[in-house]
């Protein structure tokens, strides 16, 4: 096994995680081919994007299906970052606009919100550093301070987990923001590792040197 | 809470670094952008602001170059614009690292370009760069091509409709004060920060580090900061511990974080 695979599913920019995963000494592979993503020793899901149009490119290119086998039954340590993180959730409600709600991969319990800040003043997307609270420790967060876990988010809608055990983080955005849940070999962010600096270096370098 | 941003601008002609006052007084060279970016990474500078300011065919492809080179080792966002025009252009400067592109002519020429970008690439993608000047004592006007063209268009006015148009965040720059140091206008930045629900950066003007204290007083997101990181001793260092320990919310600063 060697190399990690990023997953290209489409109209999605993977140059800054590909250059962060270099950046941290491991050699990134930008494929949506099964055999790729099996050879890997790690896989990122990355997103920027809606969250409909990923989830249909990413069934139409069976990736779905691929990251079923390697990533929840062989168990391959893998990490979704932001509208990657969100399609791990069973719904969500981004441009639903007809009311019916978008089916994502459903790997956690839970379901992709509209942010809905209790102060008008706040405003959205969610963007910029925001902290992240700890719920418990993780070995992504391995050697980070908790007054530097300060992260780049750029999002207008946000998980909500019905498990809290699967939350590791919380941000405050004027309601709780899920901000890092995990599970087994599979953590995600809603924040973008690759843009938030020494913080987000470092995550990312434990997660290619994590073996769940 | 999410913290307040400093965003050093660039200005790039031909791919050089460059700094004028009021848009076209007094060029500056102020050295290589990559190198340059280096240094405000090292510094912990919360985000970048590259713009092309005189847009060309050639120029287009070393602004993605230059780019793809500050991605490579720069890991924080980055908004660039600057002769933005279509679909194309925006997704040419996503993949060479940019987070965000700015548009400023062409959305107020052709207002529907914004929201076809919006709905292709995001809101968030989306920065509407709104550049204006006062054009009697109590009235300012939107420019558009670098500060040439004169469109009448209330500054406010425009970024509340380019909100409509689905921008996913409002860089409001006054060329009166661009490169003078003079501080920021204040009265603009209050009065749009109350009307606008997306985040409003600010920028032109900043010349002492009060000053960017009265623009994210004012109800700015972000300060844009070029002529004062480039030229005096304000570093981003400085700047962000001074507002750090007024209370403003920033991040730590990156003298604290290891």
């Amino acid at each position: 096994m060697s190399g990690v695979a990023i997953v290209d599913y489409g109209i999605n920019n993977v140059r800054s995680v590909r250059n962060a995963v270099e950046y941290c000494g491991f050699d990134p592979v930008v494929t949506h081919d099964a055999g790729a993503i099996a050879d890997a020793s790690h896989v990122i899901l990355p997103g920027v994007g809606a969250f409909g149009d990923a989830m249909s490119n990413m069934r139409a290119r069976g990736i779905d299906e691929i990251l079923e086998l390697h990533v929840r039954e062989k168990g391959k340590p893998f990490l979704a970052v932001c509208l990657g993180m969100q399609l791990l959730a069973k719904t969500s409600e981004e441009h639903a606009d007809d009311g019916v709600l978008h089916r994502g991969l459903g790997w956690f319990d839970a379901d992709v919100l509209r942010l809905m800040p209790n102060d008008q003043a706040l405003k959205i997307p969610h963007m910029g550093w925001n902290m992240v609270a700890k719920e418990r420790n993780h070995p992504i967060l391995d050697h980070i301070r908790e007054s530097n876990l300060a992260f780049y988010f750029v999002h207008s809608f946000a998980m909500r987990c019905n498990a809290p055990e699967d939350v590791v983080g919380y941000a405050q955005y004027g309601q709780q923001v899920t901000a890092i849940i995990a599970r087994d070999n599979i953590a995600a962010t809603q924040f973008h590792p690759e843009k938030s600096q020494d913080s987000g270096i470092e995550l990312m370098s434990n997660f290619l040197r994590w073996n769940p | 809470m999410l913290k307040k941003r400093l965003i050093p601008k660039f200005l790039l002609r031909d791919g050089r670094l460059v700094k004028y006052v009021r848009f076209f007084e007094n060029e500056r060279a102020a050295g290589n952008p990559v190198t340059t970016a280096k240094v405000y990474n090292d510094y912990g500078v919360d985000e970048l602001i590259v713009l092309d300011i005189v847009p060309s065919e050639a120029s287009r492809h070393r602004v993605v170059e230059i780019i793809e080179r500050m991605s490579e080792e720069i890991f924080m966002p980055f908004t660039v614009g600057g002769g933005v025009k279509t679909l194309d252009d925006v997704n040419a400067l996503l993949r060479a690292g940019a987070d965000k592109v700015s548009v400023n002519s062409e959305a107020v020429r052709r207002p529907e370009f914004l929201r076809e970008a919006a709905r292709t690439f995001g809101d968030q993608c989306m920065t509407v760069s709104i550049d204006y000047k006062k054009i009697s004592p109590n009235h300012a006007s939107v420019f558009i091509d670098g500060g040439r063209e004169h469109v009448a268009l209330d500054p406010i006015e425009w970024a509340r409709r380019c909100e409509d148009l689905h921008c996913g965040e409002v860089l409001l720059g006054s060329i009166d004060r661009d490169g003078t140091m003079s501080g920021y206008d204040l009265e603009m930045i209050h009065r749009a920060a109350n009307v606008l629900s997306v985040p409003l950066i600010v920028s032109g003007g900043c010349g002492s580090l009060q000053h960017a204290i009265d623009a994210l007083e004012a109800g700015a997101s972000a300060v844009a900061i070029s002529s004062m990181f480039l030229f005096t001793d304000h570093s981003p260092i400085k700047l962000r511990s001074h507002l750090f320990s007024r209370g403003l919310e920033v991040r730590a600063s990156s003298s604290s974080r290891n």
